[in-house]
């Protein structure tokens, strides 16, 4: 802040402090990691705090004896399709919001905002009336319809930033030579933004693989759930079996954390300015 | 026939002004907008409308109901249950914004510091957010499992009796905020630590010219900076907050005896578990509108900035 030569000692104190924190912090997760390479019994009998005569056992077990690539499969295809649908909607009137002014324009960025404080459960009563009747209970694309509207908002915003840091004028020279304006945005516009509209891609495949609600109220077989619902069975029907839990738990957030460090850099675009600037 | 060739004349005309809508580009925002439009309208605007409707009826989820007036919400206003899951949700809301804007405020306070190594310490604070929900509550369920879980070794540390977190009402509701602070605090540290950073230095330049200290600095330069997107930021947390069914759900499924349940939950019971769509529909409405007034406030505190 206002004092800007710390001493070292100031530093690396700050530094422990911080790593001390980190550690308290992601202590759930540190020891849901190393519990999963302990069979249920070794926990059971809990002799130390650190983990001792490593075992691969449950993740054997999971592989072999339950669903788990099922329902790692039905994310894949979930998150899929509601990253495709999301990002080429979002695409499209992230651009209108960056390009254009107007009472359609202004009244949709407002609706965003009603879309992303909407209360899910309000939706969920009669779309799942509505697909019982179409016969999308069970089915992926429940879920992809879901998603790519619960995360239109955040997409739509994160988008709008990317197109405001694209200089007008590339549009305009597309124009004078000919171009149409849509001609400009896809030609011109949209290979620039590449590397955001990745991030905006990866952001939703992410929030759609991790997603709970939604997939709880419209996967309901066993065959149809993505891992998020999938290792609720696990909770229930192995109440006591925690190493398979915790490997199932452990093996879901890889790629999670994958995707996230991919993406890390992005997040204040669209977390921070999209939600709070609006 | 001359009213048909007014027809045809008309339809021409509005085929060509059609034609030159789309040719100067005018009609683009809108075909821009459409899709998403579209989807709006399907998921958010049609079951908007029909869970209206559906609160004055008497249905469930395999056949439509008839219609029963206000007897939904005349039979919520005098349930306990609703009550309580109203009170659940305030207090759900209240403890857990004040706690993640606290944690937030004082990491982001921290990071904002010149420390080795800050952008991997900024990462690894934001783990708890972005792992999923159902992986942080199997993580701390393990750490409050049962009498020899990691928590209860400590309180047996200090002498203490071990404690039933789950099966007691009490402590069932702290874990529930304290786990939805966990998953909340790095959004806020990571508002926050953007907005600290866009304070004009010069600010505390001429604050320590005058001598401030810097508790003063703190108080006198950084709060008053925050202060706006303090408030917006406090809004949107508490409208997830009220939203939120992955916590309490996967942890408690809104018990014991109904001790950690929302609105979301309760109305999520009644229709899936009760198979009452009226009180269901009823319920979320309600939910709805308690969101609607936290909007309107969030709109008019994004206009005056």
């Amino acid at each position: 802040m206002a004092y800007p030569n710390p001493t070292p000692a100031q530093r690396w104190t700050r530094f422990g402090i911080l790593s001390v924190i980190v550690l308290v912090v992601n202590l759930p997760i540190i020891l849901m990691v190393m519990n999963s390479f302990q069979t249920t019994d070794q926990l059971m009998q809990r002799s130390s705090l650190l983990p001792h005569d490593l075992t691969t056992a449950n993740y054997s077990y999971l592989s072999e004896r339950t669903n788990f690539w099922r329902y790692l499969w039905n994310s894949v295809v979930a998150s899929t399709g509601s990253t495709i649908t999301s990002a080429a909607a979002a695409a499209l009137a992230g651009y209108a919001l960056s390009r254009f002014r107007g009472r359609f324009v202004t009244t949709y960025s407002r609706t965003l905002f009603i879309v992303q404080m909407f209360p899910i459960i309000l939706a969920l009563i009669p779309l799942f009336i509505l697909f019982r009747t179409l016969g999308l209970i069970n089915s992926p694309l429940s879920v992809i319809i879901l998603y790519t509207v619960v995360h239109l908002p955040f997409a739509t915003w994160m988008a709008r930033s990317f197109f405001d840091t694209i200089p007008r004028e590339l549009e305009e020279a597309a124009l004078v030579d000919g171009c149409s304006r849509f001609g400009a945005f896809l030609r011109i516009v949209l290979p620039l933004s590449g590397p955001g509209l990745a991030a905006i891609a990866i952001f939703s495949f992410l929030f759609s693989y991790n997603e709970f609600f939604v997939a709880n109220v419209f996967l309901r077989d066993e065959n149809a759930m993505t891992l998020p619902v999938g290792i609720t069975m696990f909770m229930q029907q192995y109440s006591t079996d925690w190493g398979s839990l915790m490997a199932a738990a452990t093996l879901t957030v890889v790629p999670t954390f994958i995707l996230f460090l991919g993406i890390q850099k992005y997040i204040t675009y669209g977390a921070v300015s999209g939600g709070v600037k609006g | 026939m001359s009213a048909v060739d007014l027809s045809r004349s008309e339809a021409g005309t509005w085929r060509a002004s059609a034609r030159a809508w789309w040719r100067t580009g005018d009609a683009l925002p809108f075909l821009l907008l459409a899709p998403s439009v579209l989807l709006i309208l399907a998921v958010i605007a049609y079951p908007m409308l029909t869970g209206f409707w559906y609160g004055f009826t008497d249905g469930s989820l395999l056949k439509y109901g008839r219609f029963v007036g206000l007897d939904n919400y005349v039979e919520l206003i005098t349930s306990r249950d609703f009550r309580h899951a109203l009170w659940f949700s305030l207090v759900f809301a209240v403890f857990n914004v004040v706690g993640c804007y606290a944690l937030g405020l004082g990491l982001a306070l921290l990071l904002n510091q010149d420390v080795p190594g800050r952008p991997f310490f900024r990462v690894a604070l934001l783990l708890p957010w972005i792992v999923p929900s159902i992986v942080s509550i199997v993580s701390w369920r393990w750490m409050m499992a049962d009498e020899r879980a990691l928590f209860n070794q400590v309180i047996g540390l200090f002498g203490g009796s071990p404690v039933y977190f789950l099966s007691d009402q009490t402590w069932a509701v702290v874990m529930v905020i304290a786990i939805k602070i966990w998953r909340s605090f790095p959004f806020m540290m990571l508002s926050l630590l953007a907005a600290l950073q866009s304070i004009d230095r010069s600010l505390y330049e001429a604050a320590s010219l005058d001598g401030a200290s810097r508790w003063n600095q703190f108080r006198f330069v950084t709060m008053p900076q925050l202060r706006n997107i303090s408030i917006v930021l406090a809004l949107l947390m508490t409208i997830w907050t009220v939203n939120d069914f992955d916590t309490p759900w996967l942890l408690t499924q809104g018990g014991p005896a109904n001790a950690t349940e929302n609105l979301v939950l309760l109305a999520y019971r009644y229709t899936f578990g009760r198979n009452d769509v009226g009180l269901g529909s009823a319920t979320s409405f309600v939910t709805l509108i308690i969101l609607m007034i936290l909007v309107v406030f969030l709109l008019r505190r994004q206009k005056e900035r």
